[in-house]
């Protein structure tokens, strides 16, 4: 699975960690994130992250 | 500048902005801008795209006159910006009954920047298809290019795709049509790497889209017009790819002279491996260049003095630009010289950390550069060839 990255603040979106404190388990893939989520740090949408290689 | 026909019942309305030399206060413009708006007329109802940056409203006025137009039943909004949406107001006024056709963040956005209220707007969804009458635009919802808002739309009978700023260049000329490539791939290659490079990864999605629809032409809000569409395709899908080049962006400030002596070396090395090189002089760049200059590099050297026991200021706003506007770049390089103490290295690390990018060790002299700092900066030489030969060779 992929680590995705907000493109406006770099927080990293590491998918065996998840975000639980707003709902998303560890172990979550970054594709099944429900589209209203929004960065943690920053609060920029889903649509701002871009996959990391 | 007058309207201009592009097809039968389309026609390009917008401002050419030849003197304007600085954009957002930031980006200098040599060869001026344009902000393009287009008038698509059906059998029954009227759409302008876009408008004009605020201060041209009345050229865009004086085209609209020409043609005859006393009506305007919707005004399709791609981007918020304010060069592209500022006129609006002055069209609604103008245009009483004229709708605003957007997307609901730039609804949004239109509030928040020019106080555009919302009983304005009509809210249309990602693929909705306009009818004119004889004549169907379709949205095509494309975040990122460069702000969260923005989007494309596709007069389909026409084979005609609105791109907005995606695709658009920085180029003031009386030609409508894009037909000297050598002039626009420069402008739009610059355009590009100042404010859409951040995004590329988002891209692919839409160029394929775009390759889906086939259009004829390409009509972006800035610059000229693609009517060999492949031309700014096949660029772009160049951009925006993960291959880099053989080349070494080398970016330097010197006060004295010092850390010149080893950018001197490098250079020198570099350029004997076979090294593509650009060298910038920070005092004096014009940072569209850099910007330029970093869509291919492979490889980022950074090479200051030490003062105010830090970097020298125009090291780190390049820097800054460079984490900011995230380029390709693979490795990445501090040298200069450090003679009693300083945080030179760390702080352009930290700017630059966000990148990833393999940090081969800093080489700092302590004043005028020593016969082993100089080889040195040769092992170094050798390194960035042998790294770029791998990557040249592997991707």
């Amino acid at each position: 699975m992929k680590k995705y990255i907000c493109s406006a603040c770099d927080y990293e979106y590491d998918p065996a960690l998840g975000d639980p404190e707003h709902g998303i388990a560890p172990g979550t893939a970054f594709e099944d994130i429900p589209d209203d989520w929004r960065c943690p740090v920053c609060g920029i949408s889903k649509d701002a992250f871009i996959p990391m290689n | 500048m007058a309207p201009r026909k592009m097809k039968p019942g389309v026609y390009s309305v917008g401002a050419i902005d030849w003197d304007r030399r600085l954009f957002d206060s930031l980006i200098p413009l040599p060869l001026g801008t344009s902000y393009n708006a287009y008038l698509v007329q059906g059998e029954s109802k009227v759409a302008l795209i876009d408008t004009v940056e605020p201060g041209l409203a009345k050229e865009l006025f004086a085209n609209l006159d020409e043609l005859g137009v006393k009506k305007i039943d919707y005004v399709v909004c791609h981007h918020a910006e304010q060069d592209h949406s500022g006129s609006i107001p002055a069209v609604l006024e103008r245009y009483p009954g004229a709708k605003v056709m957007t997307n609901q963040k730039c609804m949004d956005l239109l509030a928040s920047h020019l106080r555009i209220p919302t009983t304005a707007c009509e809210i249309i969804a990602d693929g909705a298809i306009l009818d004119l009458g004889g004549r169907t635009l379709q949205f095509i919802f494309a975040p990122w290019v460069h702000w969260p808002e923005t989007m494309f739309s596709f007069a389909r009978e026409d084979k005609i795709l609105f791109t907005c700023d995606f695709f658009g260049s920085h180029f003031a000329t009386g030609t409508l049509y894009a037909d000297d490539e050598h002039h626009v791939y420069l402008s739009a290659k610059r355009y590009y790497a100042e404010i859409m490079m951040p995004f590329r990864q988002k891209y692919g999605t839409y160029l394929q889209k775009i390759d889906a629809l086939a259009p004829e032409i390409i009509a972006p809000s800035h610059g000229p017009i693609y009517r060999r569409p492949e031309f700014i395709l096949d660029a772009y899908k160049d951009w925006t790819s993960d291959k880099v080049k053989n080349e070494a962006l080398v970016a330097y400030v010197s006060m004295h002279g010092s850390t010149k002596v080893m950018v001197d070396r490098l250079v020198d090395r570099l350029v004997s491996a076979g090294v593509n090189v650009k060298q910038f002089d920070l005092a004096t760049i014009d940072i569209g260049e850099l910007a330029m200059a970093l869509v291919d590099a492979a490889t980022l050297v950074l090479a200051t003095p030490t003062v105010l026991n830090g970097p020298h200021p125009a090291a780190v706003y390049a820097a800054y630009l460079t984490g900011a506007i995230k380029p390709k770049l693979r490795h990445a390089v501090i040298l200069g010289s450090q003679a009693w103490g300083g945080k030179t290295v760390d702080v352009l690390k930290g700017l630059l950390a966000s990148l990833k990018l393999e940090m081969f060790d800093p080489l700092m002299s302590k004043g005028l550069p020593t016969a082993e700092d100089l080889l040195a900066v040769d092992k170094l030489a050798e390194t960035i060839q042998a790294r770029h030969a791998a990557l040249v060779a592997g991707v």
